[in-house]
């Protein structure tokens, strides 16, 4: 058994994708570092890497498979799933294969495992941008602590970049220790140690009041349906929502 | 009164209004500006009862000269009422969007004073958010009926979707209902709206820059069971307004009794069934290229409470079926049963390359539970002992199966109708985020 193990970045994956293309390797899967569970049938190759293989990786799907491919694959990383890694080798194996119409093989097991991946990190960024909540801090710093499935908090960048263009903000994956910033011109990704207790604006848990009475009034007694409410809004993302307090 | 007090008065006689969408805008932000509009709309919360909660849905006021008989707010009813300051409404607005609690704003009022003064208002807080605190998120607002021509048509440039509730489907029940209020008074602004969306349309085509007029088009509701109108009139209704008013929703309102008065009908609950059958209709006439005639007529003048209108209609015209999956073309596939939008897309998709069999549909996410009655893959049924082929048995086949869960989770389907925008939510971001 064969497993590539790579630095768990982006690149990392590009590069083991590169390799095994040009080593004729089969790998049986392909883990990051910190995934990696040893045991001792399994042969291992670790991938430095590399932005050069990286950069060809990414240039021969943009060119022979499509755009929408190289989304793809991007989603299937922040998955995190178990088996990304190697579903990603196939799904780019077909694509080199079959070239731009790739996707549209949608039963096929390749395509059908990526897109599969896909629809769940889109949905949880569609949901992310509604239910991220704010919360003004005393030095004037909109921040949102939020904790997720996967690994999303990087798709909101442009999303909160453009609507709230003119106020800085911080986005912290609680979970992954890293935060997407922006400073009223650009956005970026950092990681994050809280060395201090968040201290709120004193104008803060007031409108936190107004928006739990809201929520409160704007529901019909005659129509309650928890669970309704919980299919669209799973519980897992109630823990920083300030509603649901 | 203070600002708690006044939220839990206005949202509360806001909340029987349905729509909530945020969608059909792309209003971008400006330089040094917050806020801007998703074309497809976005959730940021979903209250108990299950509807999506995207706008802050609020009455500027509730003290109403009119004394409409199924409204919380008419004139003889004893609740207490407030006011908003447009200060107070434009920094509750601004506060809220900051925090992303909300997607924008929905700004209806009840008549005070007169149609005009209560316009005003709306009008003043409206443009205080867009010019004082440039302010570029989603805007819908109520058009008053019976305001003034110059008043609908300025409060056109600054907001993203306008809406004149009709409630009630026939000047009968408005007589009966609504005595202060005439189909002139609705329908009126309804076309005003209408023409000023043309008329912008045009001068886009001629300057890029003109401003917009109302982007996101215009919508309307119906209550449903207040009165004796049938589905028929009430699908009718719905199906002018879309071809002559252009409108971009009509919402279905099931009645809750907020009083009781002689002329108003006594219910147990609101028709949550019904109006989910009505939403289902809506969309066949929306998006699946039906026509009510082939949903409804004079002898049927109902949906059947334990059927989904698209069934209804398969099994009235079993001569049609079955369709063989691999042939058919995109109309075709949408008038099957338990195949969407989506589903009928990604056939078509996948039919390019691949042969589809039962197994491939099933990865393709088609539900086959209603479909498979009226379906052939490669000129076979679905693999499944004796599949009934015979409208009645096709009809009791289809009712075993899922008559009892109908039942169960009537409510629940009702909701989801409530929040029909989630499907096109989730189609439109897959493809936005092709460029990442
Ligand atoms: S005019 Fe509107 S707010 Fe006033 S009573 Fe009639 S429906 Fe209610």
């Amino acid at each position: 058994m064969l497993y590539y193990i790579y630095d768990g970045t982006f690149d990392g994956l590009l590069t083991a994708i590169y390799d095994a293309y040009y080593e004729k390797d089969s790998p049986e899967q392909i883990v990051p570092l910190n995934n990696f569970v040893d045991n001792f049938l399994i042969r291992r190759i670790y991938i430095q890497a590399d932005a050069e293989k990286s950069r060809k990786v990414h240039d021969a799907i943009i060119n022979k498979i499509s755009k929408d491919a190289m989304t793809n694959i991007m989603y299937a990383y922040l998955s995190e799933h178990e088996n990304a890694g190697i579903f990603i080798l196939d799904y780019l194996r077909f694509g080199f294969k079959v070239g731009k119409i790739a996707d549209s093989y949608l039963s096929d097991d390749r395509v059908y495992n990526i897109r599969r991946l896909v629809t769940k990190i889109t949905r949880e960024k569609q949901l992310l941008a509604g239910i991220i909540r704010f919360r003004l801090l005393q030095n004037n710093i909109y921040y949102a602590p939020i904790e997720t499935q996967y690994n999303t908090a990087c798709l909101l960048g442009d999303h909160f970049a453009d609507r709230m263009a003119d106020q800085v903000f911080v986005i912290h994956d609680v979970k992954r220790n890293y935060g997407v910033f922006y400073d009223k011109t650009k956005w970026f990704m950092s990681d994050i140690e809280l060395n201090a207790d968040v201290v709120f604006h004193e104008k803060e848990l007031f409108y936190q009041e107004l928006w739990k009475q809201y929520f409160e009034s704007i529901t019909i007694k005659d129509r309650i349906n928890p669970k309704l409410q919980s299919n669209f809004m799973p519980k897992k993302y109630w823990k920083y929502l300030i509603e649901m307090k | 009164m203070n600002l708690i007090e006044k939220i839990k008065i206005l949202s509360d006689s806001a909340k029987y209004d349905v729509s909530c969408s945020s969608s059909g805008s792309n209003r971008k932000n400006k330089k040094g500006g917050i806020g801007n509009a998703a074309p497809s709309g976005i959730c940021h919360s979903w209250a108990p009862d299950g509807r999506c909660i995207s706008l802050l849905k609020i009455l500027f006021t509730n003290s109403c000269i009119y004394d409409c008989k199924y409204c919380v707010n008419r004139s003889s009813n004893d609740v207490p009422r407030a006011s908003f300051t447009p200060d107070e409404l434009v920094n509750l607005t601004i506060n809220f969007y900051r925090r992303n609690y909300i997607e924008g704003l929905f700004l209806s009022s009840a008549i005070c004073i007169s149609p005009d003064h209560t316009m005003e208002l709306l009008l003043k807080s409206i443009k205080r958010l867009r010019e004082e605190e440039n302010f570029n998120g989603y805007i819908h607002v109520k058009a008053i009926p019976g305001a003034n021509k110059t008043l609908i048509e300025e409060t056109g440039k600054y907001v993203d979707r306008m809406s004149v509730n009709i409630e009630l489907p026939s000047s009968q029940s408005l007589k009966l209902l609504a005595p202060q209020k005439t189909k002139e008074s609705i329908i009126k602004p309804m076309g005003l709206i209408k023409s000023g969306i043309i008329q912008n349309q045009e001068e886009k085509h001629k300057f890029k820059s003109a401003p917009q007029f109302v982007p996101g088009g215009q919508s309307t509701q119906l209550i449903i069971g207040a009165t004796k109108d049938n589905d028929l009139k009430i699908l009718k209704l719905s199906e002018s307004l879309y071809h002559s008013y252009n409108l971009k929703r009509v919402y279905y309102s099931a009645y809750i009794p907020v009083s009781s008065h002689p002329n108003l009908p006594t219910i147990s609950g609101p028709p949550l069934l019904r109006e989910h059958r009505l939403y289902q209709a809506d969309w066949l006439l929306r998006f699946y290229g039906f026509n009510s005639s082939e949903l409804l007529n004079e002898e049927n003048p109902n949906f059947d409470e334990l059927l989904d209108p698209k069934s209804g209609w398969a099994i009235r015209n079993i001569d049609k079926f079955p369709v063989e999956i691999n042939k058919a073309d995109y109309f075709t596939l949408l008038r099957v049963p338990g195949i969407g939008v989506k589903s009928a897309q990604r056939i078509l998709q996948a039919r390019k390359v691949t042969v589809l069999g039962f197994d491939d549909l099933k990865k393709l996410g088609i539900v086959l539970k209603r479909a498979k009655y009226f379906i052939t893959c490669k000129g076979k049924y679905f693999p499944q002992r004796s599949i009934p082929t015979n409208p009645a048995s096709i009809k009791d086949s289809l009712l075993l199966e899922d008559n009892i869960k109908v039942r169960e989770n009537m409510e629940q389907l009702s909701f989801f109708t409530l929040f029909p925008g989630i499907m096109a939510v989730n189609e439109n971001i897959a493809r936005i985020s092709g460029e990442l």
